[in-house]
């Protein structure tokens, strides 16, 4: 039985997120809604996304440019940076932000919204509680995590950039070289693929447990609680899949 | 803006009335160990899965930054020194204040709610003392263990990732790694945990206690613990990193 309950758990899991997929093609969601939404999730991650890769992006020019010394070729600084930002630590982090901001809202709103029967009443009107109240925060918080990495790559080079030219005296203008030379699309694209994939995890993962909440109050911190921990855990083991699968042993 | 900085301050309101109540008396009895207990046992698998899979990353990503420029033995030390001094204390406090943090917050939550902050308060029983002393001296104790056996984990990852699925040489890696770190990374990497740990444990409880009314105030506290202790974290950590390596 120990055994069984996980297992239990992830098939509920699948048929839910199937469910979703299927309303989702289905139609009859509000784009307005889905809008509406993505602005809230984006607007409140801004902040938090600049504020985490930042300081990243900063110390990883701060420790690259203490390895690259060892060779006296400070200036292959950017390579390290596009690689560790663009691919990994943006898409990473502004994931874990969207799950722990965007994922935890939707959650704790769907359980507030189940907890007082509020899901069950809309069902009651005829009116599918997963089309009108699931679909639209599923398919803002999925488009939000690529937008935000956008801003979060950004955020990092910019960091990395301060870092080495104006508190360590690199060059600008080979900082900069460097760093078109270095970044490739498939850096770029991977970021994009990365994050859209993740999104739609914490997009299934934060509706399925907002709409299990069961119990009052506490019922409710424990699905925004679930969220963020099951979110993460399962987008960085898929993580592990998906740079493998790019990047693993053809050398990027 | 102004509610930011109001927030600020009644921050620091908070820290100090605490430090006062937690100095004058000492912690309650029995309690310690027993947050320490659930903060550590609860908080431990999540740690060492994501370890595990950032290490295999940080070997993929380090093999890729490194291949073009024909150093690949460097992945050992890429991976000692930007897991060890970077990524696993990030990485061990970002899952506490995921898992923990978020079951602080929302528990003083609810005891904001259901009233029984207030019911201690009139028992002459100081809240600030009575929750978060035990919490704060329980995440304590366990930061450094569980930063330990996260970074354990992470290395060992790396090192199998490098080995079997990129076929570097296991010994090299071992060699680079022992060569790119000093012992006095292990003390920062530790003491980067401790602070992390009181910043987690501080915001969590304050995000609770100032909780609003009913179940929706509950998941906006717990909310913003995460994603406030998760920011604090990292723009501190730049400023240890500067400090212990600038």
């Amino acid at each position: 039985m120990a055994l069984l309950s996980p297992l239990a758990g992830l098939g509920r899991f699948a048929a839910f997120a199937a469910a979703v997929l299927v309303r989702l093609l289905r139609g009859g969601w509000s784009l307005q809604a889905v809008i509406r939404d993505l602005y809230t999730i984006t607007t409140r991650c801004l902040l938090p996304v600049i504020a985490v890769t930042l300081p990243l992006g900063m110390v990883i020019a701060l420790q690259g440019l203490k390895i690259f010394a060892i060779f006296g070729a400070q200036r292959m600084l950017p390579g390290l940076v596009t690689v560790a930002v663009l691919r990994e630590l943006s898409p990473v982090l502004a994931s874990v932000l969207v799950a722990a901001q965007g994922g935890s809202s939707c959650a704790a709103e769907l359980g507030a919204m189940k907890i007082k029967e509020e899901l069950d009443a809309t069902e009651v009107m005829a009116v599918d509680p997963i089309t009108v109240h699931v679909v639209p925060r599923f398919l803002a918080i999925t488009l939000a995590c690529p937008l935000l990495n956008i801003v979060g790559s950004a955020a990092g080079i910019l960091g990395a950039f301060v870092t080495a030219v104006w508190l360590k005296g690199e060059q600008a203008g080979v900082f900069l070289a460097e760093l078109w030379i270095r970044t490739t699309p498939i850096d770029v694209w991977a970021g994009s693929f990365k994050t859209t994939v993740f999104g739609l995890l914490i997009g299934w993962t934060a509706c399925y447990m907002g709409t299990r909440a069961t119990g009052g109050a506490e019922g409710v911190g424990r699905a925004v609680n679930d969220t963020v921990v099951y979110a993460c855990t399962g987008f960085i083991v898929v993580n592990y899949a998906l740079s493998s699968a790019l990047f693993g042993t053809a050398g990027g | 803006m102004r509610s930011a900085l109001a927030n600020i301050g009644r921050f620091a309101f908070f820290v100090a009335r605490f430090l006062r109540a937690a100095l004058r008396q000492p912690p309650p009895e029995g309690k310690t160990l027993q947050q320490a207990w659930s903060i550590g046992i609860r908080s431990l698998p999540i740690l060492l899965i994501i370890g595990a899979f950032v290490g295999t990353n940080l070997s993929i990503q380090g093999y890729a930054a490194f291949h073009p420029l024909g150093g690949e033995r460097m992945v050992g030390m890429f991976v000692a020194l930007a897991g060890i001094r970077e990524l696993a204390p990030i990485i061990a406090a970002a899952m506490v204040a995921a898992k923990a943090g978020t079951e602080m917050a929302s528990q003083v939550a609810v005891m904001r709610i259901k009233e029984q902050i207030d019911a201690l308060e009139v028992m002459a029983v100081d809240p600030l003392w009575y929750l978060i002393t035990p919490r704060l001296l329980g995440i304590l104790l366990v930061m450094p263990a569980l930063t330990i056996l996260s970074t354990s984990v992470m290395v060992t990852a790396a090192y199998l990732v490098a080995v079997y699925q990129l076929g570097l040489s296991g010994p090299d890696f071992i060699e680079f790694a022992r060569q790119g770190l000093a012992p006095l990374d292990l003390f920062w990497c530790n003491l980067k945990a401790l602070l992390y740990g009181m910043v987690i444990c501080m915001v969590a409880c304050f995000c609770g206690y100032f909780s609003g009314p009913g179940p929706k105030g509950v998941g906006q506290a717990t909310n913003a613990a995460v994603v406030t202790s998760a920011v604090l974290v990292v723009v501190l950590n730049y400023f240890i990193s500067e400090l212990a390596y600038g």
